[in-house]
């Protein structure tokens, strides 16, 4: 019986070393190990053996079951280490090809600066206020100190409904409806769309105007200053140079345009700028007591500043556009851009 | 509004760049718009004598000439014939660069060499034509620049005036606000007018019947003045600031009137019967031809200036071609008056006639400067045309108009401004701008604008021109302190985002047509009669037809949206809008204006793509967005209803989509000939929310509960249906079922054809069991099921195949 082992023993390495795979190597396993194997068949005998002899044999059995487990086990993981080299070696993929996408797509660029614009100013304390777009002649010109003979007036300017309906020719009205809602403080920022009659590649029927409103006990032009020197920076850049000058619109006094250093040549003069190195993107100014008069707050004693500004002028600079009317024009070529 | 520097400098003294002049002005609030710098970059271009001149040996037009250019004796090849041995002219030296970027080069003309250009008018930007070369009048010294030598080196400003400064429609208003901000004086160089001895009221005569529309006229009268064409000073003048020259008369009233701000008009006295003018609002349907030549039919009140008969002028717009000065003229009524602003306007905007005059008048002019303007005039007429000045103005005044008072609290402009000046100082400010202040003992200024500042009238005014006079630059920047907590976004503001980042995510590209369409959109749609999306309103005054009616539906602007992008080959589309539409309501005075969002899907549904087959978009597609979006926005009981929502859908591919009974929008295809309407090839899917119902719909609270930690156990069974049994009926009799064990029921496979009975579908439905508490056993899977194939045969009327 112990030749019959060794002999087992040394079929069974000898086995294990000519083994070229895992699949063989398992072969092995089976026919040596297994429930029908060699060694379990040779097992089966030791029953036969004498008391004396049993334990030693046993013994010996098992030692060289775990020596070939050992071996077998070592083997295996050569192989497979042999395998995992061999298939690294061989596979490969071309990385250029492009990848599965999930098409995205994008929010309309004047959406976009109206979110971006509306976030700068939450973050100053402005609330979003809204209001109709078809409107009252008496909130869009009237309470905003338009005098009736104005020539925004005009048929010529203002898309009308019927004699007191017209399309709202800017944001401003809100600061009426606003005023005439709550008492100061308040702060408030009005994006919204506005209209014109007035079409080529610099002006739009339909447009987008961003209004701003701040009333409260004591105001001053200097806050206003701030204010839109904090946003320009925030939407333009940390060292955009900010210029208010001095001009007239009907509802604020004294009123302002304000000017950010041209985005395009920094300052120096460009097409863009028409050389002055200034870009117009806001007016501004404070509330004129007027306009105070008519939603009834009392102009002694509070003061303010409100302040507009185009959005699209904002995104054609933004975005570097010389025609208006692609943003309206709605090719995905063009908004797949944004 | 233009002016010139040099003629700025005769009313104020002031040593600017060009490029702080302009700068002055912009921070004053008067825009430079435009600048442009006569004689710069000439400098290369000098007076010369010329010393010799002999013909070009090989060309008969030519001549060669000794120039001396005051350091150097040059030769130079001219073609101009109008000059001789001992001329001064116009030499532009090798370097120098005229008009037109002509830049002068050392050249061989004919074989003759050249080291310049003797130059014309033309040449030198001087004139629009000229024959010959320029040639100067002596004693000038040889090599000065020659713009300076004629002191023609000037910068010609176009300045943006907004509508509130009449005042500074004139030069001498544009001077007054750089002499305020410099704190300098205004120079007054005008002479007395030399008078005759007639007096004038023994000549003419004037009546003024509507003082209210003209408070102030006044006239002069001269004789034995002769018209010719303006000397040339006056030409380049008033071309410098955009007017015409047409003789030395009208060329006089229209420089004092840029000058001083002052429309005038020169009447010929011996077409005006009675030798007499009367001021008065015109009757209906009164005819007049003004000097254009136009007929024009006033309207009662009208305001016209007329002589002994009939109207020889429209007041303050245009003369009239009756009266008008011509060669023959020698006796001239030179009209200087104050006009009501208003009544100008409506004259001059109904007949559309925009005069420099009209301009003016109707932002109103200075009334104290009437008669200083009439006798500048005067005095310049005798000057270029000769004649005597009548003695004396007939000037009709009744009523002087006063300065008003205006309380100024200093401590309030300081605040509403933001800075800190002394009394002092803004009393300083003031007085720069001519204002008469006294100073009151409780601390306040009573203060009088200067009466061409018709536009200053309150305290606020007199703020404004605090701040700009001492300088918008100098004012601090500052945080407002007062507090206001912001509100948060509405739910309307925040759901807003919500719906366009869930549909851009979705890969859909956000679109914003006009807010309104063509009148016919409604038929392409093929609404019926009695929709109300039928009733839109419409402008008075469209710009064009296309655009004349608000839109009540984004559908047929995302339509034409879609013809145009597929023009250009983008066959693939996913777009959508989310905006206003505006609903009339009936018996209110305004429109409601909901919001919707509205998408259409066309073309493939991904992108080219080497791993897997495209395939076309369909309605699942677009239904699988909006079940995405609706679950976002939290929104229960949601149900399909196919109920052939909308004529424009196809009726057996669309359907109403409901969250409980409120029925919150519509999905389909595109009805095939509205398909066609627009032009289009390929099948559109279409989805309409009303975002207004979605924001009542949409609940905040989301319940969430713990994930079973126990294993799960799924059973698929292949069905076979007939083809009205829907899906949903499947899955909610599954559902029906009611078993807290019944995790989640799909239907993942659908197949007919081949094998499939005619008129039937095969249905696969997946079924996941498991159980919150504990690992299901067999049997208790094997009865859940049991009960689940039970229903559906019993209750839906399937087979199992």
């Amino acid at each position: 019986m112990r030749e019959q082992l060794e002999v087992l023993r040394h079929e069974a390495l000898q086995a294990i070393a000519s083994a070229s795979s895992q699949d063989s190597l398992q072969d092995v396993r089976i026919r040596f190990l297994g429930r029908k194997g060699e060694l379990t068949a040779l097992m089966k005998g030791l029953g036969s053996l004498s008391v004396e002899e049993r334990p030693v044999v046993g013994q010996l059995v098992n030692t060289i079951r775990d020596e070939i487990e050992s071996v077998l086990e070592s083997a295996l993981s050569a192989a497979r280490e042999q395998a995992k080299a061999e298939r690294l070696q061989s596979e490969h993929i071309d990385v250029t090809l492009p990848g599965r996408r999930a098409q995205f797509g994008t929010k309309h660029p004047i959406t976009q600066v109206i979110e971006e614009v509306s976030d700068i100013f939450a973050g100053l304390g402005f609330s979003v206020a809204e209001g109709p777009e078809i409107e009252h002649d008496w909130y869009n010109f009237e309470a905003l100190n338009f005098p009736p003979e104005h020539p925004a007036r005009d048929m010529q300017d203002t898309f009308f409904v019927d004699n007191s309906l017209l399309l709202r020719t800017h944001t401003s009205p809100v600061q009426i409806r606003t005023m005439l809602k709550k008492k100061p403080p308040l702060r408030i920022i009005a994006p919204g769309t506005v209209y014109r009659c007035d079409s080529d590649a610099t002006h739009s029927p339909m447009f987008h105007q961003i209004e701003g409103l701040m009333v409260d006990k004591s105001v001053s032009f200097s806050d206003l200053k701030g204010i839109l020197t904090i946003f320009t920076n925030q939407l333009f850049g940390q060292k955009t140079g900010v210029r208010l000058r001095p001009s007239f619109f009907p509802f604020t006094e004294p009123s302002a345009e304000v000017d950010i250093a041209c985005v395009i040549c920094g300052g120096k003069g460009c097409r863009v700028c028409k050389q002055s190195g200034w870009l117009e993107i806001l007016g501004a100014g404070m509330v004129d007591p007027e306009v105070y008069r008519h939603v009834n707050y009392d102009a002694d004693n509070i003061s303010g500043f409100a302040f507009g500004m185009g959005i699209e002028r904002i995104a054609m600079l933004k975005y570097g556009i010389s025609d208006m009317r692609l943003l309206f024009e709605n090719d995905v070529r063009f908004l797949r851009q944004f | 509004m233009k002016v010139t520097s040099n003629w700025l400098k005769e009313f104020v003294d002031f040593d600017l760049s060009p490029e702080q002049l302009a700068d002055l002005l912009t921070m004053l609030g008067l825009e430079m718009e435009g600048m442009e710098l006569q004689g710069a970059g000439m400098d290369d271009v000098v007076v010369a004598l010329v010393e010799e001149k002999r013909q070009h040996p090989n060309a008969d037009k030519l001549s060669l000439c000794r120039i001396n250019n005051g350091s150097e004796v040059l030769d130079v090849v001219c073609g101009a014939q109008n000059f001789k041995v001992g001329d001064t002219v116009v030499l532009a030296q090798i370097g120098a660069v005229l008009p037109g970027d002509f830049r002068i080069k050392r050249s061989k003309i004919r074989g003759e060499e050249s080291c310049g250009m003797l130059c014309s008018e033309k040449e030198l930007g001087l004139a629009d034509e000229s024959a010959g070369i320029m040639v100067l009048p002596g004693g000038f010294k040889l090599g000065t620049p020659v713009f300076e030598a004629l002191g023609l080196k000037d910068i010609f400003l176009e300045i943006g005036l907004t509508p509130n400064r009449a005042d500074c429609l004139s030069v001498l208003g544009v001077a007054r606000e750089i002499a305020a901000k410099l704190g300098v004086r205004i120079k007054t160089t005008y002479k007395p007018v030399i008078e005759g001895t007639t007096a004038v009221e023994d000549v003419i005569g004037v009546t003024v019947k509507d003082a209210d529309l003209c408070p102030r006229y006044a006239a002069r009268h001269i004789t034995g003045s002769r018209i010719a064409p303006s000397p040339a000073w006056l030409v380049k003048r008033l071309n410098a600031v955009g007017v015409r020259s047409v003789n030395n008369v009208v060329d006089v009233t229209n420089l004092v009137m840029m000058e001083l701000g002052q429309p005038l008009h020169a009447f010929d006295c011996d077409h005006l019967a009675e030798q007499r003018i009367v001021v008065r609002r015109s009757t209906e349907g009164e005819l007049f031809t003004t000097l254009d030549g136009q007929q024009r039919t006033l309207v009662a009140g009208d305001l016209v200036i007329c002589d002994g008969e009939q109207p020889v002028a429209l007041a303050g717009i245009m003369g009239g071609l009756n009266s008008e000065i011509s060669d023959a003229t020698s006796s001239i009524l030179l009209e200087s008056a104050w006009f009501k602003p208003s009544a100008i306007r409506t004259t001059s905007k109904r007949l559309g006639l925009h005069t420099e005059s009209s301009h003016r008048f109707e932002r109103g002019t200075d009334i104290d400067g009437v008669t200083r303007a009439l006798d500048r005039a005067a005095s310049l007429i005798v000057e270029l045309a000769g004649g005597t000045v009548s003695r004396g103005i007939l000037d009709i005044y009744p009523v002087k108009t006063e300065p008003a008072s205006i309380v100024l609290r200093p401590e309030r402009a300081n605040a509403l401004i933001g800075i800190d000046l002394p009394r002092a100082e803004i009393v300083d400010i003031l007085r720069r701008l001519e204002f008469v202040v006294t100073e009151s003992d409780d601390g306040s200024l009573e203060v009088f604008a200067p009466s061409y500042r018709i536009d200053i009238e309150r305290e606020i005014d007199l703020v404004e021109e605090i701040a700009r006079l001492n300088g918008f630059d100098r004012i601090p920047t500052t945080m407002p302190t007062a507090m206001v907590v912001s509100d948060r976004p509405s739910a309307h503001q925040r759901l807003e985002r919500v719906v366009r980042d869930v549909l851009v995510a979705h890969g859909m590209n956000e679109v914003i047509n006009f807010s309104f369409t063509t009148p016919d959109a409604a038929d392409k749609l093929m609404l019926s009669v009695d929709d109300p999306r039928r009733s839109v309103i419409r402008l008075v005054n469209p710009l064009i037809d296309e655009q004349s009616v608000m839109r009540t539906s984004l559908l047929p602007g995302l339509l034409e949206t879609v013809s145009r992008n597929v023009c250009f080959r983008s066959l693939d589309l996913k777009l959508f809008e989310m905006r206003r539409v505006y609903m009339p309501i009936k018996d209110a005075e305004m429109p409601r204006e909901p919001i919707f969002v509205t998408g259409v899907l066309t073309g493939q549904r991904d992108r080219e793509d080497w791993s897997h087959a495209r395939a076309a978009i369909d309605f699942f597609d677009a239904k699988g967005i909006v079940e995405n979006l609706l679950e976002l926005l939290n929104i229960p009981a949601v149900r399909w209803v196919s109920d052939t929502p909308e004529q424009y859908y196809h009726p057996g591919k669309s359907c109403s989509i409901m969250a409980g009974k409120e029925r919150i929008g519509s999905i389909g295809e595109i009805h095939p000939t509205v398909q066609e309407s627009f032009g289009l090839e390929k099948p559109v899917y279409c989805f309409e929310l009303d975002f207004e119902k979605l924001v009542v719909q949409s609940r905040q609270k989301r319940t969430i509960s713990a994930p079973s930690r126990f294993p799960d156990s799924t059973r698929d069974i292949a069905l076979l249906v007939s083809d009205g049994v829907s899906a949903e009926s499947i899955v909610s009799s599954v559902r029906g079922v009611k078993a807290q064990e019944i995790e989640q029921v799909e239907i993942f496979d659908l197949y007919c054809g081949a094998g499939i009975p005619e008129g039937h579908k095969s249905i696969a439905v997946r079924i996941r069991y498991r159980s919150y508490d504990r690992t299901l056993t067999d049997e208790e899977i094997a009865g859940l099921h049991a009960k689940v194939v039970d229903n559906l045969v019993n209750k839906v009327k399937v087979s199992i195949r």
